[in-house]
Order: structure tokens, then C-alpha cells, then sequence
């Protein structure tokens, strides 16, 4: 193209030359800039024009306009123009740590969503696995607690840390130079670098000591462990190798040591699948109906009295079959006939069998590491070569604390993470001695009954704001990382202790010091333990040599219940609330005990034919007295309960400073235990009176019965390996077209689910403990409300997921009972079967309540799901009534932001656990399960986003990941290859109410109770 | 055009039906009768057509159906299909009722609205009432006169079937 | 004019003329209120004020004022929605069906009870509004052209059959009930002065009683009594679907629509005679509706009544027959349930007392009827109740059975609702003929007293007599006959 000559001028002054133009154009500017007068420090000589004087004023006004910005709290804002490689806004991120909802320290990873830890979930590192307890849950809320201590305190009034430091550093040196006892007292300690931390304390101390107590004992076992192997340490189990286990007064599926390990080795071992047809044999004896021994294959009842004879005459038989030496028994025929039974069993299984006891008696304990030694299970079902950690209270050295208290010996007591006033049997004599120590610090996280009696407290970090570590199992360390920064102007414990030990240092830097030093060795990688939570550095050993003198605990342990009368209370652990110390905890109060279905209360259990005999009725109130103590408590009948006990769950009657929703729930039953050196007795002689007035307990759950009708499936192991469709036979209706499946038979065509996804959800009856943790999961994953006692009691709870639970009895011919009009025919309610069945929207395809909603508030998605549009939701309630399963929720008033429901959504605080991805439901709208729409969307995401076909089990919903022994499966039932079709296909599936032809997407594995099939 | 008007009047419908027969027999065309209620044989004797409203309410009934049914064949069916309960979208047993309804409806309306506006009735129209009383107890034939030949017979009928009292009036048409 | 036969009694007592029937008829309209109406009033407008109190109270605290629960979602408001709705059917049935079927007596009973229906329906159409979680947005429930673009409503749901079939079916009656007032109100405004005429005359439409209007209107109310029977038919056929298409054991029912609509014109006639009874004491109106309507009302609720035991039994019959366990089991649990109280009075009250009108002095009672109308109402809330909450508090799993009790929000509002009837009612008889007037004057010949022993005396004399009837009859059947004399 020809060359362009054009000439372009950018002004009348290139055009005309004008020499002054030429001079300057090439500079920048077209006049000097008066920088070096603008500098200069005399501003007299400032030679500014006119224009200058603009952009001064300008950049003044906007420097200013910018200096007024600076109120806003930079400290805790994310700047999120710089992004944080780590944080994508609606992005969660997930932290491994370990949780201390109790002390059997469950691996867990932290959802992290912009910042707020709001979900626990489990860590399949862990020996817990994915899964975790209901209590491990509801930690996450505990954070969000308004009632923890918020500042260091002394004596109730806010002080500063200086002061405080400067305070107990003072003490402690004094206590050290020998002006008296320095002890520390606190709960299970298996935390490494916490021991260390408390030693830094303790050194050079004339006298001082670290003293641990477990509001629940389990001195007995740590005792007698000492005493046959000479490890005071607890035994590691392997329910899952077991194929006999017999439990004893021992609720290890629900509150015993690692309640969550064990579900889960439990229902590993239970599991049934076309691989495996064969089940571990479960046998439990108890008192009171626990949680496992709802779930045994056979049971039988013993009163706490005849617990050691019981244990003896095991003993006795087992002895005999091995040729062993037999020792005398007190004269008890009623233990002794189920004892020759299940000795029977465990010897023919010997080796892969396991006795468990949840006595806190050492001399019982003594006994069962005996029979487990005849049974050669040391090594395989338990072991003492590895050890676990998960308790280790000493209840001899806390008497002996409790003695030197009193006797003003102690100098300087520092509490951290105990409530003995509240939780010690002798909590009022401590709370006096307490008086007669010099200085009190408390580390708890509130002014609890504890705190508020001593001088210091100086609240520890929520676990979930710590940096710490743990060895629950011997060789298995597990690590704490902050997922928040502290919410309060609080202090971790360990930073504490090396403060008052003189060598302040920041916890961080402390436990990666401690990990580097003396846990990581030279295979270990601090960033990799840090990363998945878990480091396992475990290199076996060999099982100690039993010893020890049998005969003196024979006879021990057989007249252990001599000095118990007919009637006894037996203190037990909720599944929920367990020792207390998450009273406070508003998931943890309404969620439904899973045996009495009862929340927001303890009452005394009796059995069906005490009450009938002291004419007492369900809701009666009743005054129970054991020595000085006596509480007055609401009756609760209790099918499978020995006659002549009486139940009381511990944890609950805390006081105000525990915290709104704790405070005046229940009664403390903690005084009726004995406390003595020997170890705390948790069934003690006792009397119960009938008092004026009836007390309504809030029950989930009224009807207890299953009215024989199809809902439930239950078949026993022996048919079932005969015919896999034993309890669950096909059903066929005679139709034109001939035999023809219920389902099969439709008015119109059904809709096409064969394209893109069809959720479906299968249930294993036979491996559901009913433990509820997903009930709890569920709560926390999708921002449902907790409505409080008076809701409760006129069934308004909210819960998503319930878990219903159905008591059948045998009458005499061996004829299953379970019609409430003949239960008359029940001569004994005291052998009572138990099964559960988690509850929840079953997702039809052919759903009534999609067809009953005037304005089309709930559809059906083409992926099978049952859809609820909150905001088109005008509350008719048609469809809750319309639903068959009552899985429908309506919200009766306006829970969130409501002040008469200040449990989880009204305090600023609380709601920072809401779930950001699930919609806070408003006044007058109907609710139910959307099997987790929310997950299910992220995971379609996240498999577009990489570009690959969604993979069976990236979708988990919240039930299904909690379970702790992987009884809920969900998946695709339109992918042939996913968990959900081939469990579809199993001959024990079932549907709810199939004649209903709702065709639910939600489907049951028919429970197998491993009896034989003429039941005993 | 002002039109002159003979009233009978009456206490008793029998003679007023009766009058009026014999007028027509007489040739002499009745204008109108007022009476207290609906006397039976009135139409015939005035010789009234049967009036069409049967057919226009028949009509209304058929607008009525085709709006139902097109209504919510478009809303379920055409414009927004869902899957309700897995049933398919166009569930015929399931629109019978709100068709029936709504036909009933519109004939209703349609068929009382027609009535009103072929009667000239409406909120606050004043009527052109010959006397007060026949809306109590009064029986009054209007006959018009165009000639004295007929003011003489119908007089003479009037009469002959005891009325009250004969009266002209004088309307401006 | 055809004669009625002797032996069925007067519908008109007293030697009445028309004015002296206008007379009798226009005087509540015309006098002061007398101090039984002022008193009624004021107790009504009270209840009704506090009934609407405890509805706002409703809307500001939600549903949960009420005794509901997750298992039990309706009780007390359908039952009182279903119960209104029952006793909205005897009006249209009266003035509708006896029409129809010729039926003279109606002629001073069906005003009152057309009245009667709309108000009911009103009171009836509170309920499934106030039910809704969020009452404010119940007009979602039309299917109303909005911004969400194609957001419709569900044509499958009961409950929106509901909406039209019971909006249609107040207009109607509404419609009905005042074409036939127009000329009743006319000659309340010939009888009028001042300000009264003028409203009068606006609400008269200009009737002037002209033969041509007249011969139209007849029409009319023949076409309007045609649409209106089979709409109040399936006006309850459709209340009852809310139920007969669920999958609950009890609600699953197919007997529901014409169970329904038998129980329906059983309470309505009950409320019918409730109201009259009532009225025709404070309003002096025993010579127009007479001891002889009484009877006759007294006999359709033999009749529905026994129908309505029937269905009951029929109910049991089926569930044992169908051999479903969950059926089988609803039905035990409403006779021997916790809730088999509420049972029990209804069977007392729909099924044995009705019977007693089998006695002929009873059934000739007025005030044995007005009492044993009571029971029937209270027996027909009753049957509402036990079909509501027996059936839901006890369905498939067993895991959610619950009980039922009510608050008094829920009890408040009922009562409620009987202050906003009552109110209206009684305005309704103080502004208005409570008695059809131009109806009942045409059947004054054939039913009244003083003519109808006139024509049973011919009777007896055998003669054709100086009868004032009987030959003008034949002249007005063929006017060329007339020719001929």
C-alpha cells in the first residue's frame, strides 16, 4: 500500500512552529512541577499555582476521606483483595483435628466456610472413621456457646491476663519453693504435649502432682490392669474380630470409651453382604436398658446386686470347660443360667471372642481379664500390648486430693476441664475444701459450679481455637489445629501452665517443638501429621503376662453386691449428654435419648413390674433417696429394665452459670454415687417414695409398639443364611396381566427416571445401632431449628431425621408380642427385643404430597427428588398430613431470630454455626429432609468442574457420613454400579409401606438378629 | 310522542287474568299488567314469547367449560408441566372439578347479567312504577288508548270484572 | 289455580289478605327493634369482636397458638371449615330443589334459609385462610398471573377444588338469593319514605311488577335453581375429596361424597330449624312458618339422619371387608381409641336422636325440635372431628402416633365464628323480609287457612258451587271458551 505522507499537527502550535512550544514538547509536562517546593520543608517559599493547589486539596480531601476509614476492625477482616490462597469465598475448607467432645479423642476434619468451623465430620484416618458420636457433632455449637467465660475472672469479676499471670505465677512459685501441695487437676489427659506442658509447671515442685479424675470412672478397669499386667492403662479392643461378645453392664455402642470405634468394629463385624454370611454373636447382661443392649442377640437382666456373682459364675463356667480352677460363687441361680450359656459360646469361639464389663469395680474387672485370658483373647479381641489412653481418671489419688484439701495441705489447686464440685459424688465436700486451698485457679471454659467456687478463672480456648495433640491409643497421635481465631479473650491451657511454669511460650510453637522432638522421630513429617490429623508411629509389642492374686478377687468381686439391697440406683450415661459437661449444648438437650425417646429431662427408669408393684405410672413423681441424697424426679417405665433398680442418667441439674439451656434441666444424680479410693461406685442401696404431682416428660415418641404390621423386618441369621429372603418374602398381587409386583401395577405410565441421576438412599436395619448421631449431623448440616422443651412435649420437634424405635416382647410359647392390646398377654417385659429405624423423607416418586399442595410448593425434580419450595410454601399442612411417614416438619412460629427460641438462632453468636448453603426456614412453611440437595449440587459441581462422571460415594449426605457403622448408603440408582443398585438388588431390601405404592426412594435392609431359630 | 294509558285496577289476580283475557278476545291489545307477584297464566294470556334466556344461559354454560378446561390445560399442561406426585400432566379426572365449577359460575352471572339488562334492572334505576301498591296488593291492567272505540270497550271490560277503580295516565314516551 | 287436597294442612294460618300479609311481613323492617333482638345483637357483635381478636392474635404469633402438631396438622380448623360449609347447604337445597320439585312450603322458609347459606359460607370461608401457616399469601391459592412468569397453581390438589368450588358456590347462592329479594325489596321501598326509600330504591333495581319482567325472572329462578342443585351437591362432593383422595387410613374413602352431602343437608336443615324456630318466636311469624313446615323439615332429617347412620356403618362394614390392617385399625381406634368419647356423642347425636321424630309429638314440637336440632349441630361438628383427628392421630407408623388437644385460640375463634353468623343473621332479618313475600302470597289461595276450609266446605257440599276459583280456572286455561257464553 503506498506509503501514507499525511501530515498530522497536533495544534495550531506545531502547525505555526511557535519556538516556545518547540522547546518544551518533548517534555512530559508543560511547565516545571514544583516538587522540590512541595518537599522543601519552608512552606512560606511554596511557589504553588493555582492547579497544584488543586491536587493538594484534592489528594487532602481524599487522604483524609481515607484516614476516616480506619474504624473498621482490621484484625479480624480477611482481606479478601488480597486472596488468601486457602479461602474461596462459598468454598468450605476442611481441617483435620481431633475432637474433644470426650476423651476418646475421635479423628475429625473441621468444615471451614469463610472462616466459621460449622460441621464436624469424621476422619477416615482415624480409628473412628468418617463417622463420629452425636455429642462429637455438636462440639461445633459448643463453640458458639454465649455462656463461656469471655475474659479471664477472678472471684466472678472480669480481671486482665497480666493481672491473673501475675497472680498464679506468684502462687506457684511459692508452692514450689514448699509453701505447699501444687496440683493440677484435670480430666483424662492424653494429650503429649499438655502432660509436658503441666510438667514444665510442675517442675522443681517440692510437692506437686498432676491429678486426673473422669467424671465417669473407669478406675476399676485402669486397677485391675494394673494389678494382672502392671499397665495402668486400658485395654484396646477389636470388636470387629470378635465372634462372641458378651457385654456386662457395658454400653460400649454408646457411651463406654470410644463409643464411636466401637460401633464401628461392632457393625463391621455384624455386617452381612453377599461376601460375608456370617455375624458376630452378641450377648449382653445389664441392669437397665442401654443402647447395646438394645441391640444384642440375647439378653438377659441382672440387678447391679448380682453383677460380681454374675461375673464369678462366667468365670466359674468358662473355667470349667478349660479345666481351670473353679472358685465359689455366692448362691445366685438367676445369673449362673444365662451365665452357662454364654460361657458355652465364648469357648467354642475362644480366641475370637471378648468379654466386656463397664464396672468401675476393680476386683470385677480382675475377673474379666481372667476370663478373657482363659478365652486367649488377649492379642486378638483386646489388647495391652497397645494400650489406649481414652481414660485414666484415678479416683484413689483423687480421694487423696480431696483428704489433703481438706486438711489444708494444698497450696495452689489449678482445675482445668473438670466440674468436681458438679460431677464428684463428693462434690459438696470438695466445694468446701476448696475453701482450704490457698489458691484456686480454674482453666474451665465457663463460671461453672466449679469456677464459681474458686478465686482464678482463666477460661481455656475452645478446642476447635487450639493448637494441641493427642495419643488416645498408644502409638496413634492425632494433632489439634485452630479453625477460628479465639472468639474471646481467651487462653489455651497449655499456653497457661508454661506461663505460670515460668517459660511462656505460644502453643503452636510448644506442640510442633514437642512433636519434632519426641513423637516424630525421623519418619515422622510434622506438615503431612498436620495435614491428615493422625500420625501413627505404633511398632506392636508383646501382651503382658496376667498375674496377680485370683482367689482374694474371686471372692471380692462375688460379695461385691452383697451390700446392696433389693432396690438400687444405677447411675448411667445419656448418649447424648453423657457426663454433663456439654449440658449447655441445644442439639445435644433435644435430641431424643435413643431408647426412652425422652429429651430436655433425666427421670428414674423402673422396670414394667416395679412400677406395677409400687403403683407407680409414667410421669409420676417420685423422690429417690441413697444415703444423705435425694432427688425428685418424673417416673419412666422401662421395658427391659431389671426389677429393682432404678436409672438416673448423671449430667443433667446444672446450675446457672453452666448456661441458659442447661441450667434447671433435670436433677444431678452425681451425690447418689459412692466416692472412696477404691474407685466410685455407681450403684449404690436406695429408696424411691411416690410424691405429689406428675411431670410431663417431652417424648418423641409415645407408641412403642410396631402393631405387627409390615414396617419393620426382622429375620434371625440361621434362616436367613437358609433363605436370603427369609422376613422379606416377595409379595405378588393377581392382576389381568397375571402375578405382578405391587409396584408394578400402575394407573399411567410412571415418569421416566431412567436419564441422569435418581438418587436413592438404602438403609441396613441390621447395622444401624440407633445410636442418632445422624440425627444430630442432620440438625447441624441443614440449620434446623431446636424448639425447645414445651415444642417437644406437644410434638413439634423439628428434627429432620428421627429415629423410630420399637419394643416386641415373647409371651410364654415363644409368640411375638407386639399389639398394644395384647401386651396384656406379656408376662415378662424385662426380655424385651429393640429394633430402629431411622426415619426420614423417603423421596417418592409417586409422593401424596406433592399431589395434595394447592400451590405447587413441592415437586418432583427429575432427579427422584422430593422438592420443597420454602418461599411458595403457604402452610397448608395438607401434605404433612398427607404423608404416610409423618416425615413432614411445619414451623409452627418463627424460630430463627425469635427470642422465645434462643437456642440456635436467635443469638448473634449461635447463628454463626448456620449453615450458609441451607436456607434459614421462616414462619409457616413446611420442611423436610432434601437428602442434602445442597451436598448433592456440590458434588454434580465439583465432577463438571473436573470434567469427569460423577463417582459413586463423592456424594455422602450428612446422616449418611456420621454413621459410625455405615448403615446408610446413598448414591445413583440409575448407575449399575453404585453401592445404592446393588443393595436395591439384595434380597433383604424392602420398602416402607410398598402397598402404598408411594414408590419410595428411600429403601431397608431387613434386620438379622443372630438367635437361634427356636428362641430361648 | 305521548302515549294515554287506561288503568284497571285490581285486588285479586283471578279477575285481572280474566280481564285480560277477554280484552285480547275483545282485539284490544293489553299493554302491560303489574301485579305483587307472578301471576300463572299472565304470559300466555298476554300472549308473551317465551323468553330466550334459556338459550343464552346454555351458551354461557359452554364459554364457561372451555375457559375451565383451556385455562388449565395451558397452565399444567402447556406452560409449565411438572412432575406432581409422579402422576403425568394432563390428569383429566383431576380438572372435572374445577370445570364444573366454573361453568356453573359463568352461567350463573351471565345468564342474571342478561336478565338484568333485557329488564332494564340495575342498582338505582327509578322504574316507571304505574302506582306505589303494586308492589303490596294491587292488580293493575294498562291498556293504551289510540281511539275512543277502544277506551269505551276496554272501560266496558274493566268494569264488567269489578275493578277498583279505572284511571288514564299520560307517559311521555 | 290447581287445589292442593284438603288433607295436607295449611301453609298460611289466619285469615290473611295480601296487605295484611305485607303487613305481618314488612313489620320487623318497619318497628324499633324490640329488646330480645338488641340483646341478641349486642352478645353476637361481642363474640364475633372476640373471635376476630384472637385471629389477629393468630396471625402475629403463627400457627402454633393453636394445639396442632407434626401428626395431627388439621383439627379444629377444617372440622369448623367442614361444618360451616355443611350448614350452608340446607338454604340453597330449600330454595333450589323444593323449587324444582314444586314444593310450596319452602315458599317461608327458603328467604331465611338462602340467608342462612351465605352466611355460613362466609363463616366456612375464615377457615381454610386462617389455616395457612402464612395467611397473608393465601391468594397464592389462585391461580393469578404473576412476576414469577409461569408459576401456577396445582390443579390435582383437593384443596384448590375447594377454593372454586366454594367461592362459586357463595357467589350463586349470593346471586340467587338476591334476584329473588329484588321485588320484596321493592315494596319495602313503596312503603318507604325518605333516606330508606332512596337506599331502597337503589338495591330495588326499578321493579315495577311488570307481567313481561315477571314472566322473565320466573325463568330465571327455574335456571338458577337448576345450576344451584347440582352445585350444592358438589360443592360437599369436593369438601369431601380433600379427604377421599388422600392415602390416610379413614380419609381413603370413597362413600365420602354422598356421605358427605347426606350429612350436609342433615345439619343444614337442623341449622334451619335452629334459626327459624328462633325467629319465628321473636319476629311473630308463627302463621307463615307453621308447625306443619316444622314437621316436614322434620322429616328430611329423619331421613338424611338415617342415611347418615347408614354411611357410618357402611364405613366399618368396608374396612373389615377390604381386609387392610391399617383401615381395620383406624376404624377400631375411632370407636375404642383414645378419642372414642368424641365417637360416641357423634353417633348419640347424628344417629339415635333424629330418630325420635319417628313420635309424632316430637316431630310436631317446635321447641323438641329446636332442641334436638342443637344436638344435631354439635353431633355433625363432631363427625367432622372424629373424621379429621381420629383418622390422622393414629395413621401408618406407629412411631408417630400422637394426641390432639385444642387451645383456646382454636375454641375462641369457633365460638367466634358464631358471633359473625349470628351478627349477620340478625341485621340480615332486621333490613330485609325474612319471608318471601311475592313467593308466599302465591300460594295464599292454594295453602292458606281461611281458603282452604272455603274449599274443603265445597267439599263437603259436593257443589261446584259460587266457588271464587274453580271457574276462572277453566276461562284462564283456554280464553276461547269464554266466547262461547
Amino acid at each position: 500500500m503506498a506509503e501514507n505522507t499525511k501530515q498530522y499537527w497536533q495544534g495550531i502550535e506545531v502547525l505555526n512552529e511557535d519556538p516556545e512550544f518547540l522547546k518544551h514538547r518533548h517534555n512530559e509536562f508543560a511547565e516545571e512541577l514544583p516538587l522540590e517546593d512541595a518537599l522543601s520543608e519552608d512552606t512560606a517559599s511554596l511557589k504553588s499555582n493555582r492547579r497544584d493547589f488543586l491536587k493538594m486539596f484534592g489528594f487532602g480531601i481524599s487522604a483524609a476521606a481515607l484516614a476516616a476509614c480506619r474504624d473498621t476492625p482490621v484484625k479480624k477482616a480477611i482481606p479478601f483483595l488480597v486472596k488468601p490462597e486457602t479461602i474461596t469465598p462459598g468454598v468450605a475448607n476442611y481441617f483435620a483435628s481431633t475432637c474433644s467432645g470426650c476423651s476418646s479423642a475421635c479423628g475429625i476434619l473441621v468444615k471451614v466456610r469463610d472462616g466459621r468451623p460449622i460441621k464436624i465430620e469424621g476422619n477416615e484416618l482415624s480409628f473412628n472413621g468418617e463417622g463420629t458420636c452425636s455429642v462429637g457433632q455438636a462440639t461445633v455449637l459448643s463453640l458458639y456457646d454465649n455462656y463461656r467465660a469471655q475474659s479471664p475472672m477472678k472471684s466472678g469479676q472480669v480481671t486482665t491476663w497480666a493481672e491473673a499471670d501475675a497472680a498464679i505465677s506468684k502462687a506457684v512459685a511459692e508452692a514450689k519453693a514448699g509453701a505447699g501441695k501444687l496440683r493440677v487437676l484435670t480430666g483424662t489427659v492424653n494429650s503429649p504435649s499438655t502432660r509436658k506442658a503441666v510438667q514444665t509447671l510442675l517442675d522443681g515442685a517440692s510437692d506437686g502432682k498432676l491429678v486426673q479424675y473422669d467424671a465417669v470412672s473407669h478406675y476399676g478397669m485402669l486397677a485391675a490392669n494394673q494389678a494382672s499386667f502392671g499397665k495402668y492403662a486400658l485395654p484396646t479392643y477389636q470388636f470387629d474380630k470378635a465372634q462372641v461378645i458378651a457385654g456386662i453392664n457395658c454400653d460400649f455402642l454408646g457411651t463406654w470409651i470410644s463409643p464411636a470405634q466401637f460401633a464401628r468394629q461392632y457393625a463391621t463385624g455384624r455386617k452381612l453382604d453377599d461376601t460375608k454370611s456370617t455375624m458376630s454373636k452378641h450377648y449382653q447382661v445389664e441392669s437397665l436398658l442401654s443402647l447395646t443392649g438394645s441391640n444384642a442377640d440375647e439378653r438377659a437382666t441382672i440387678r447391679p446386686a448380682q453383677e460380681g456373682a454374675f461375673v464369678v459364675a462366667l468365670y466359674n463356667e468358662v473355667a470349667k470347660k478349660a479345666g481351670s480352677t473353679v472358685y465359689t460363687n455366692s448362691e445366685d441361680p438367676t445369673p449362673g443360667k444365662m451365665a452357662a450359656r454364654i460361657a458355652a459360646d465364648l469357648w467354642k469361639h475362644k480366641g475370637n471372642s471378648l468379654v466386656v464389663c463397664g464396672s468401675n469395680n476393680t476386683n470385677i474387672q480382675l475377673v474379666v481379664n481372667a476370663i478373657n485370658h482363659l478365652l486367649g483373647n488377649y492379642g486378638t479381641t483386646l489388647s495391652l500390648a497397645r494400650t489406649s489412653n481414652q481414660k485414666s481418671g484415678n479416683d484413689a489419688e483423687m480421694a487423696q486430693l480431696l483428704a489433703d484439701m481438706k486438711a489444708g495441705q494444698v497450696h495452689t489447686l489449678i482445675l482445668s476441664g473438670v466440674n468436681p464440685v458438679y460431677d464428684y459424688p463428693a462434690g459438696n465436700e470438695f466445694k468446701q475444701a476448696l475453701s482450704k486451698v490457698k489458691n484456686t485457679i480454674s482453666l474451665n471454659d465457663r463460671l461453672d459450679e466449679t469456677s464459681a467456687a474458686v478465686t482464678w478463672l482463666c477460661p481455656d480456648n475452645h478446642f476447635l481455637e487450639s493448637w494441641n495433640d493427642n495419643e488416645p491409643l498408644s502409638g496413634h497421635f492425632t494433632l489439634t489445629q485452630p479453625t477460628i481465631p479465639a472468639l474471646f479473650d481467651t487462653r489455651q491451657a497449655i499456653e497457661s501452665y508454661l506461663t505460670w511454669g515460668g517459660s511462656p511460650k505460644a502453643a503452636y510453637d510448644f506442640v510442633q517443638e514437642n512433636w519434632k522432638s519426641s513423637i516424630l522421630g525421623v519418619t515422622g513429617n510434622w506438615n503431612q501429621s498436620l495435614h491428615d490429623g493422625v500420625y501413627d508411629n505404633f511398632s506392636g509389642g508383646a501382651e503382658p503376662a496376667l498375674s496377680g492374686d485370683m482367689a482374694s478377687a474371686m471372692g471380692a468381686a462375688a460379695g461385691a453386691g452383697k451390700n446392696l439391697g433389693d432396690l438400687s440406683v444405677v447411675l448411667y450415661e445419656k448418649v447424648a449428654i453423657r457426663d454433663g459437661s456439654m449440658a449447655n449444648n441445644p442439639w445435644l438437650q433435644e435430641f431424643p435419648d435413643p431408647i426412652s425417646k425422652t429429651s430436655w429431662d433425666n427421670y428414674v427408669t423402673v422396670s414394667n413390674k416395679f412400677a406395677e408393684d409400687n403403683s407407680l405410672n409414667q410421669g409420676d413423681l417420685a423422690e429417690i433417696k441413697s444415703g444423705a441424697y435425694s432427688v425428685t424426679l418424673p417416673v419412666l417405665i422401662q421395658p427391659g429394665q431389671a426389677y429393682g433398680t432404678l436409672g438416673i442418667a448423671v449430667g443433667y441439674g446444672r446450675a446457672e452459670g453452666a448456661g441458659k439451656t442447661a441450667a434447671g434441666v433435670g436433677q444431678n444424680a452425681y451425690p447418689l454415687a459412692k466416692a472412696s479410693a477404691e474407685g466410685v461406685t455407681y450403684a449404690s442401696t436406695a429408696t424411691i417414695t411416690k410424691v405429689e404431682g406428675v411431670y410431663a416428660l417431652a417424648q418423641t415418641q409415645i407408641h412403642h409398639y410396631y402393631e405387627g404390621r409390615n414396617i419393620v423386618k426382622e429375620t434371625t441369621l440361621a434362616e436367613w443364611q437358609k433363605d436370603k429372603k427369609s422376613g422379606n418374602p416377595d409379595v405378588t398381587l393377581i392382576t389381568p396381566e397375571g402375578q405382578k409386583a405391587p409396584h408394578t401395577i400402575t394407573l399411567w405410565d410412571n415418569y421416566d427416571h431412567t436419564k441422569g441421576h435418581h438418587w436413592g438412599m438404602v438403609i441396613d436395619l441390621n447395622d444401624c445401632t440407633g445410636c442418632g448421631s445422624c440425627v444430630v449431623a442432620c440438625q447441624a448440616e441443614n440449620n434446623i431449628a431446636v424448639v425447645g422443651k414445651r415444642e417437644v412435649l406437644v410434638r413439634r420437634e423439628m428434627h429432620w431425621m428421627r429415629i423410630d424405635r420399637y419394643y416386641s416382647f415373647k409371651d410364654e410359647t415363644g409368640v411375638e408380642i407386639s399389639k398394644e392390646k395384647e401386651m396384656g398377654k406379656v408376662k415378662d417385659f424385662e426380655n424385651v427385643e429393640v429394633i430402629f429405624q431411622p426415619m426420614l423423607c423417603q423421596h417418592c416418586d409417586n409422593a401424596p404430597c406433592e399431589t395434595v399442595c394447592p400451590v405447587l410448593a413441592t415437586v418432583h425434580s427429575a432427579e427422584g427428588l422430593n422438592q420443597q419450595a420454602y418461599n411458595r410454601c403457604i402452610g397448608t399442612r395438607y401434605c404433612a398430613n398427607n404423608c404416610p411417614y409423618k416425615v413432614r416438619r411445619f414451623n409452627w412460629f418463627e424460630y430463627a431470630g425469635n427470642e422465645k427460641f434462643d437456642y440456635t438462632m436467635y443469638n448473634s453468636l449461635n447463628r454463626m454455626v448456620l449453615n450458609p448453603d441451607v436456607t434459614v426456614r421462616s414462619r409457616g412453611v413446611m420442611e423436610k429432609c432434601s437428602f442434602c440437595v445442597q451436598k448433592i449440587q456440590e458434588g454434580k459441581l465439583a465432577a463438571k468442574k473436573e470434567g469427569t462422571v460423577l463417582a459413586d460415594g463423592a456424594i455422602k449426605t450428612a446422616c449418611q457420613k456420621v454413621c459410625p457403622s455405615n448403615a446408610i448408603h446413598f448414591g445413583d440408582k440409575n448407575d449399575p454400579n453404585s453401592t445404592v443398585s446393588k443393595l436395591l438388588q439384595d434380597d433383604r431390601n424392602f420398602q416402607v409401606l410398598e402397598e402404598v405404592k408411594t414408590l419410595p426412594n428411600v429403601s431397608y435392609l431387613t434386620k438379622v438378629r443372630n438367635i437361634d431359630a427356636v428362641n430361648s | 310522542m305521548s302515549k294515554n294509558f287506561l288503568l284497571g285496577v285490581y285486588d285479586d289476580e283471578q279477575p285481572v287474568l280474566n280481564a285480560v283475557n277477554e280484552l285480547r278476545i275483545k282485539g284490544i291489545r293489553v299493554y302491560d299488567v303489574y301485579s305483587p307477584f307472578a301471576i300463572h297464566g299472565m304470559d300466555d294470556a298476554l300472549g308473551i314469547k317465551r323468553t330466550r334466556l334459556t338459550i343464552a344461559a346454555f351458551i354461557y354454560g359452554v364459554i364457561g367449560c372451555t375457559l375451565a378446561l383451556s385455562m388449565m390445560i395451558y397452565m399444567n399442561v402447556f406452560d409449565w408441566p411438572m412432575n406432581i406426585g409422579g402422576k403425568p400432566a394432563f390428569m383429566g379426572p383431576d380438572f372435572i372439578p374445577v370445570t364444573f365449577e366454573l361453568t356453573v359460575l359463568i352461567t350463573a352471572l351471565g345468564m342474571v347479567g342478561t336478565f338484568l339488562y333485557v329488564s332494564r334492572l340495575a342498582p338505582g334505576v327509578e322504574g316507571d312504577l304505574i302506582d306505589p301498591r303494586v308492589t303490596n296488593d294491587r292488580f293493575i291492567i294498562a291498556v293504551e288508548i289510540k281511539n275512543e272505540e277502544v277506551r269505551r270497550k276496554t272501560e266496558e271490560v274493566l268494569k264488567s270484572y269489578g275493578s277498583l277503580e279505572i284511571r288514564e295516565r299520560l307517559t311521555e314516551k | 289455580m290447581i287445589q292442593e287436597s284438603a288433607v295436607r294442612p295449611p301453609l298460611v294460618l289466619g285469615d290473611k289478605t295480601y296487605s295484611q300479609m305485607t303487613e305481618d311481613i314488612m313489620k320487623p323492617l318497619e318497628t324499633k327493634p324490640n329488646l330480645l333482638w338488641l340483646a341478641a345483637f349486642s352478645i353476637a357483635a361481642l363474640v364475633m369482636t372476640m373471635g376476630f381478636a384472637l385471629i389477629g392474635y393468630l396471625f402475629v404469633e403463627g400457627t402454633g397458638v393453636w394445639g396442632l402438631n407434626k401428626t395431627v396438622g388439621w383439627a379444629w380448623d377444617i372440622t369448623n371449615f367442614v361444618f360451616w360449609v355443611g350448614i350452608g347447604h340446607a338454604g340453597t337445597l330449600i330454595s333450589a330443589v323444593l323449587l324444582l320439585f314444586r314444593q310450596k312450603w319452602r315458599t317461608s322458609i327458603n328467604r331465611a334459609a338462602e340467608a342462612m347459606t351465605i352466611f355460613a359460607v362466609m363463616c366456612a370461608g375464615i377457615f381454610p385462610v386462617i389455616h395457612t401457616g402464612r395467611p397473608w399469601l393465601a391468594f397464592w391459592m389462585l391461580p393469578l398471573p404473576n412476576v414469577h412468569g409461569s408459576l401456577w397453581v396445582n390443579f390435582n390438589s383437593p384443596l384448590l377444588w375447594d377454593v372454586f368450588a366454594i367461592s362459586t358456590y357463595l357467589t350463586v347462592s349470593l346471586v340467587f338469593w338476591y334476584i329473588g329479594l329484588i321485588p320484596d325489596i321493592a315494596t319495602v321501598r313503596d312503603r318507604a319514605e325518605g333516606l330508606r326509600k332512596t337506599i331502597y330504591g337503589a338495591l330495588s333495581f326499578g321493579w315495577n311488577g311488570s307481567a313481561r319482567t315477571w314472566a322473565r325472572y320466573e325463568v330465571v329462578c327455574l335456571i338458577l335453581a337448576g345450576l344451584s342443585t347440582p352445585l350444592v351437591l358438589s360443592v360437599h362432593t369436593i369438601v369431601s375429596f380433600d379427604f377421599a383422595t388422600s392415602v390416610i387410613p379413614g380419609w381413603h374413602t370413597t362413600i365420602f361424597p354422598p356421605y358427605f352431602v347426606a350429612g350436609a343437608i342433615f345439619s343444614g336443615f337442623a341449622m334451619v330449624h335452629t334459626l327459624m324456630i328462633l325467629t319465628r318466636s321473636i319476629f311473630k311469624l308463627k302463621e307463615y312458618v307453621t308447625i306443619y313446615h316444622i314437621e316436614l323439615m322434620n322429616i328430611v332429617i329423619i331421613i338424611t339422619g338415617s342415611v347418615v347412620g347408614l354411611a357410618y356403618g357402611t364405613e366399618f362394614f368396608i374396612a373389615w371387608y377390604s381386609g387392610v390392617e391399617y383401615e381395620q385399625y383406624a376404624f377400631l381406634n375411632r370407636a375404642f381409641g383414645p378419642f372414642a368419647w368424641a365417637y360416641w356423642t357423634m353417633i348419640t347425636c347424628n344417629v339415635i336422636t333424629p330418630q325420635l321424630f319417628w313420635f309424632n309429638a316430637i316431630r310436631k314440637s317446635a321447641t323438641a325440635t329446636f332442641i334436638i336440632s342443637i344436638f344435631v349441630n354439635i353431633g355433625m361438628w363432631f363427625e367432622r372431628f372424629v373424621i379429621i383427628v381420629t383418622s390422622l392421630h393414629r395413621d401408618y407408623l406407629p412411631s408417630s402416633w400422637a394426641m390432639y388437644s385444642p387451645t383456646f385460640v382454636e375454641i375462641g375463634i369457633f365460638i367466634g365464628t358464631f358471633g359473625l353468623f349470628f351478627t349477620l343473621f340478625l341485621l340480615f332479618a332486621k333490613t330485609l323480609p325474612v319471608i318471601a313475600l311475592h313467593e308466599i302470597k302465591t300460594v295464599l289461595k292454594s295453602s292458606g287457612e281461611k281458603y282452604r276450609q272455603a274449599a274443603a266446605h265445597r267439599v263437603e257440599k259436593g257443589s261446584a258451587g259460587e266457588s271464587p276459583i274453580m271457574p276462572e280456572i277453566s276461562l284462564a286455561r283456554n280464553p276461547q271458551q269464554e266466547t262461547e257464553i
